[in-house]
């Protein structure tokens, strides 16, 4: 992709970068008008800042699981795995040992990776189904294990207000426009290492063993060193995204990481067309915004609980029905 | 002693209700190639269903049955006929992700229209040879409930009836060809897509039979397809996912471990223990317990 200096870009660009304040102006505006910080029903612009960072937290893991599920092109139903091992990584080695986020941040990323590889090894030689199956019996195993552990990681109550807040300069990261320009910074840092990955000689293997495994294997592409690099790099950034989430709820337990975080995040991946980098991040921004406005107790009734899934599930239907290529269809 | 007795009642019990879904899951695998995710789901509406019609309208238990199966049936084809039949010649990926679909869209649809909270068939709606307390003692203290007799019984022989289907009858046989290569079998006069109707039909009349059965042992809830299912599931592999005398043997195991590992290990891994026997199957031994080894890998 090339970097284009148009007025539109550089507007986005100037838009993303001052959000915060905008928010901030809402919330001033909304003040100034009404009394209180909520205007007509609205969330207040400090809300949707919160919104806002989780959506570009789901851009991040939606770019993730994009690597393996768009480029090499196995379908996993475990990505919420590495994002569990992620949070609980950064989690209880900030919460129990005491180390520092910008040392934690790292060693989660590297466990996630690990456990990439770990779980890559035997699936090798597997692909379609057993490989979904394999994939979504792992993420399961290890939400069971940290819902009834009690001894390190609290069980079902999880790290309740244990996780400090980071701190660079001083500065502690407690607000919500601390966070937003915390995942900002990484979105970015993600974003340019798999466009970087995507157009060098690993993305083209990737691609190719997707499109088929055995001509790119007679090519001379080593398939399962190109595939376990897919797994650890896409595992990485699930672990960076469980990091961001532990020092951003402040509290983490299991019910975070349950079997349908992984299919919301599919859902983000298949909606922008799999494949797609950009798709993965539109469709992250679409249905993470969708699925905050569509929480109980919104706009949705309480007594419907989550309905926000079965829209998702109908948008998954409708989608492989009709556009099984995503909105944004990936330019041949 | 006495202890150990129930367990073992408990793990039959709980693995005729497995083997009974597990075919659902294996039958059309064998087939279209397609895990159905929301098979689980057919069996929680199944469940559903009976409990509606027992509470709201007042029909008896025998009558509620047979009606929850035939329900479900429709559901099953309405199911093949709207979300899968589109996508045969699609990539094997997008209809495994309609099928995710399907199953949250339907798992979300039960809890709005049901809410979350369980339920249990009322005692005073059911037979009275149901109630818990009508067991028969067994040597050394264990009781065996009628239900749980009842459960195994009908289980077995849906069972055998299925394999007698299978085998005996003209349908039965065209599902065999269409398990062995569906193409062939269209170019010799079997209409495919009716064929994987029927399929569909028979697996999600079994699974609203299991849903019940859960129903009188256990409660009713919306997640009861999920967790089931996925039990149910590896089932289908332990026993080779296509092979259906596979998949009862696979139920009746699974079944049995689930329990026991409940019992002697810890009751909050309950579900665990089946993932690891599904995760363990597919890496050390794809075919699973009873497949032939084809080294085709799915």
């Amino acid at each position: 992709m090339k970097n284009k200096l148009t007025p539109k870009n550089i507007l986005f660009g100037l838009l993303v970068c001052c959000l915060p304040l905008l928010m901030y102006g809402v919330d001033r505006i909304a003040l100034f008008l009404s009394g209180y910080d909520i205007y007509l029903g609205l969330p207040s612009g400090d809300y949707m800042l919160r919104i806002i960072v989780r959506a570009c937290l789901y851009m991040l893991l939606a770019i993730g699981l994009n690597i393996v599920c768009g480029f090499t092109g196995l379908l996993d139903l475990g990505y919420v795995g590495f994002y569990l091992i992620g949070g609980y990584t950064a989690g209880l080695l900030m919460a129990r040992l005491g180390v520092t986020y910008w040392v934690a941040l790292p060693l989660a990323v590297l466990n996630g990776a690990l456990w990439g590889l770990l779980r890559g090894a035997p699936t090798l030689r597997l692909t379609g189904d057993y490989f979904a199956i394999v994939t979504f019996g792992f993420a399961e195993l290890l939400f069971r294990i940290v819902k009834n552990e009690q001894w390190l990681i609290g069980g079902p109550n999880g790290l309740v207000r244990d996780i400090p807040p980071p701190a660079i300069f001083g500065l502690t990261f407690n607000q919500n426009w601390h966070n937003y320009y915390h995942i900002l910074i990484l979105l970015a840092f993600v974003v340019f290492i798999t466009y970087r990955l995507e157009n060098s000689r690993v993305g083209r293997a990737w691609v190719a063993i997707r499109e088929d495994e055995q001509a790119a294997e007679s090519m001379g592409i080593n398939v399962s060193r190109y595939k376990s690099l897919a797994f650890a790099v896409s595992a990485a950034i699930g672990g960076l995204g469980g990091a961001f989430i532990a020092q951003f709820q402040v509290n983490i337990s299991a019910p975070f990481f349950e079997f349908w975080e992984s299919i919301l995040i599919l859902c983000m991946v298949v909606l922008g067309g799999m494949g797609s980098i950009r798709g993965a991040m539109i469709g992250a921004a679409i249905l993470g915004s969708l699925g905050e406005i569509l929480r109980p107790g919104f706009i949705v009734p309480y007594q419907f609980g989550n309905a926000r899934y079965l829209i998702f599930g109908i948008i998954l239907i409708l989608l492989m029905r009709f556009r099984p290529g995503g909105l944004i269809l990936k330019k041949a | 002693m006495a202890q150990f007795l129930e367990q073992i009642i408990n793990g039959l019990v709980l693995g005729g209700i497995y083997a009974l879904i597990a075919v659902g899951y294996t039958m059309v695998y064998g087939i279209i190639q397609l895990i159905n995710f929301a098979h689980g789901e057919i069996f929680m509406f199944g469940a559903y269903i009976a409990l509606m019609l027992i509470t709201v309208f007042g029909v008896p238990f025998w009558v509620a049955l047979p009606l929850s199966m035939v329900l479900c049936a429709v559901l099953g084809m309405l199911m093949d006929l709207i979300a899968y039949r589109p996508l045969r010649d699609a990539p094997r990926l997008s209809a495994l992700i309609t099928a995710i679909g399907m199953s949250l869209a339907l798992q979300n649809l039960a809890r709005m229209i049901w809410s979350a909270r369980p339920r249990q068939f009322p005692d005073e709606t059911l037979p009275t040879i149901f109630l818990s307390q009508n067991a028969i003692s067994l040597p050394g203290g264990a009781t065996l409930p009628y239900r749980d007799v009842f459960i195994i019984l009908l289980a077995l022989v849906l069972m055998v009836a299925l394999n007698r289907l299978i085998y005996l009858t003209k349908i039965g046989k065209a599902m065999r060809a269409c398990a062995q290569n569906s193409v062939a079998a269209n170019l010799m006069g079997i209409r495919t897509n009716r064929v994987i109707a029927i399929t569909f039909i028979i697996g999600s009349a079994l699974g609203a039979v299991a849903g019940v059965m859960v129903g009188l042992r256990e409660v009713v809830t919306p997640t009861m397809g999920y967790y089931k299912g996925v039990a149910a599931f590896a089932a289908a592999v332990l026993g080779g996912i296509g092979n259906i005398t596979g998949a009862m043997l696979g139920g009746i195991i699974i079944g049995l471990a689930e329990v026991f590992g409940a019992g002697y290990i810890s009751s909050g891994y309950r579900l665990a223990i089946a993932y690891i026997i599904m995760i363990a199957v597919i890496v050390i031994r794809p075919s699973g317990l009873f497949g032939k080894s084809t080294g085709k890998r799915a």
